[in-house]
């Protein structure tokens, strides 16, 4: 919580000290999936779908979330697809206006047996790319900002690998051979995570889509509570899981798995949300990304803001990856509004 | 007024009386129930508990014993598929198990299906189903589909990263009066009022009903974009195409 006896800090010392539920002096604006748009994109000459596969442009594009819109992290990966490339998955890269996406038409994975994480799998190009960028952006901002790197969860994996329809019939058919995909999908997300570390990511963000709107939270509880305890013992940086859609059922579970945050959704109330993980996770999020960052002005970016500030959200930022065609005016506004905040709140407390 | 007890099957009685809460769907439900034979019950009872290998063997059994197809479509299949939809939007159950209802639906259907093509009898419409172009994401168009065929309309799915160019050409080729278009990304959302863009430029808007869904879309920007409907899950999908198609519920 933001704290008057704390002194001026670094954008990297104000994410880190939230992330442990530590004092801070303002509130962190962090987005811990993608700050990429289209305008940021031409603004540094650095698009889809290159910035996606080239190291220099990746972290251009990225930088551009602090030194652009102000945000208190830099994020370098804009997908969900990276390690997917180099496990072998078939890709499409899409042009500027998209994201790229798995084709999960085409899975490679009908069972446990088929999964083998590749010997190059932290030297194909798709991986390294991400690798390589954490070492330019650590080198380039040194400690003043958080840099935030991202490894996919074997849910999220699983997805790619078998297609989602089959995983999900497999979870309900065989829970037995599900598990053991799921354990052998997870040494991918170790070692991607590690490599990321090694290259200087001061956190990791771990998207592991069981969501509300496709399972049900005694999933989460029997397929992945213990996976997520592992991964924030075996990672030794601060862990940012996140989750899209309806969490707050299984909100209790993820805040049993000792990482140090969660990046929700805005389908989840942030009062209510902050009332069931009682301070044991710290909450990351949750504004709203289709109906207000993409489709209204500054004005209600801004209300959203305070909602997430007066529930006592600990690092405020977009709930999922930005959408490409979002205005960076309403990007900007985050930090502006998360200013003010304080200060209002700042003010009425000297009255 | 048709009473729960009245229907035959413990299990179907359990289910309304444990999951389903709202006063229409509940009646609508017992009626269903208790017109239906014992095997009818017994055939949408499997199908809730996604039983796709007894619903295979319980559907045969019927056409063997000499039960019209369209009553084991109707009292037996279809009618356990809605209250698996009810389950669905009330969150009691989530979509693995819709894929296993849905395997049972298509375990019955197979023994229905050549039926029904071969006696003529016409489906509540002919709907065409993708995802739009740039969108490789199809969970939540496959439910709807689940859903549609589960009550009755045919669906002919094209599947995902669907042009503009491809929907015009599967409605005009099947004729098909209502046209579903799905996006989970908001970089792929635009490219619906592209399609339904390029029906006007076809000259085709007026011989087809537009309804559209998916994650981040919402009613304002169906609206936006003149769709004639906005669904925001598969329940309300099969709702919206019965009303667009003035299909009594």
């Amino acid at each position: 919580m933001p704290n008057k006896s704390v002194g001026p800090m670094t954008s990297r010392q104000r994410v880190l000290a939230a992330l442990q539920r530590q004092p801070v002096d303002r509130t962190p604006v962090c987005n811990p999936t993608s700050v990429a748009t289209v305008e940021l994109m031409d603004l540094v000459d650095a698009r889809f779908p290159e910035a996606n596969r080239q190291p220099e442009l990746m972290a251009r594009l990225a930088a551009t979330g602090y030194t652009e819109l102000g945000f208190d992290t830099i994020m370098p990966v804009f997908s969900i697809i990276q390690e997917s490339s180099a496990l072998g998955c078939k890709m499409q890269w899409e042009q500027k206006d998209n994201w790229p996406t798995v084709r999960m038409r085409e899975p490679i994975w009908a069972g446990p047996e088929d999964i083998v994480i590749p010997p190059d799998f932290l030297t194909h190009p798709d991986t390294r790319c991400v690798i390589e960028a954490i070492k330019i952006l650590r080198r380039e901002y040194g400690d003043e900002v958080a840099i935030v790197g991202k490894t996919m969860g074997p849910w999220s994996l699983g997805y790619h690998g078998f297609g989602v329809e089959p995983f999900l019939l497999m979870s309900l058919d065989n829970p037995g051979k599900t598990k053991l995909c799921l354990d052998r999908i997870k040494e991918a997300t170790i070692q991607f995570g590690l490599a990321q570390i090694e290259a200087g990511a001061d956190a990791l963000t771990l998207p592991d889509h069981a969501t509300g709107d496709l399972v049900s939270s005694e999933y989460y509880a029997r397929y992945l509570r213990d996976l997520h305890i592992e991964f924030a013992q075996r990672l030794p940086v601060p862990i940012i899981l996140h989750i899209c859609g309806r969490t707050v059922d299984r909100m209790e579970y993820i805040a049993q798995t000792g990482m140090a945050a969660f990046h929700f959704d805005s389908k989840n109330a942030p009062a209510e949300s902050m009332q069931i993980v009682r301070k044991r996770i710290s909450l990351v999020g949750n504004l709203n990304n289709p109906e207000i960052l993409f489709s209204k002005g500054p004005e209600e970016v801004r209300l959203e803001v305070y909602r997430n500030l007066d529930a006592g959200v600990e690092l405020v930022g977009p709930e999922c990856a930005i959408p490409l065609q979002t205005a960076i005016e309403n990007l900007k506004e985050i930090p502006r509004a998360v200013r003010d905040w304080h200060r209002q709140r700042d003010a009425a407390n000297r009255e | 007024m048709a009473q729960l007890n009245q229907i035959h099957n413990e299990f179907l009685r359990q289910e309304i009386e444990e999951h389903i809460e709202r006063p229409d769907e509940r009646q609508r439900l017992i009626d269903n129930f208790v017109k239906a034979s014992p095997a009818m019950q017994a055939i949408s009872a499997a199908l809730i508990e996604g039983e796709h290998r007894l619903v295979d063997q319980l559907t045969s059994e019927a056409i063997a014993a000499g039960t019209e197809a369209l009553e084991v479509m109707d009292n037996g299949l279809i009618a356990g598929m809605a209250v698996v939809g009810i389950k669905f939007r009330e969150n009691i159950i989530f979509v693995p198990e819709v894929l296993a209802c849905a395997r049972a639906m298509k375990a019955g259907m197979a023994h229905i299906e050549p039926i029904l093509s071969a006696s003529g009898i016409q489906p509540l419409g002919k709907v065409v189903m993708g995802t739009v172009k740039g969108d490789l994401h199809d969970i939540g168009k496959n439910l709807c589909n689940m859903m549609l065929r589960g009550a009755g309309f045919e669906v002919i799915d094209l599947g995902v990263d669907t042009s503009s160019d491809q929907f015009i050409d599967a409605v005009e080729e099947h004729q098909a009066n209502l046209l579903g278009m799905s996006a989970l990304l908001t970089t792929t959302m635009p490219n619906m009022g592209k399609t339904i863009e390029a029906f006007i430029d076809a000259d085709m808007r007026d011989q087809v009903k537009i309804m559209v869904g998916g994650a981040p879309v919402t009613q304002d920007f169906a609206d936006d974009m003149g769709a004639d409907g906005y669904g925001k899950d598969a329940l309300a999908c099969v709702t919206l195409a019965k009303q667009l198609l003035g299909v009594k519920q």
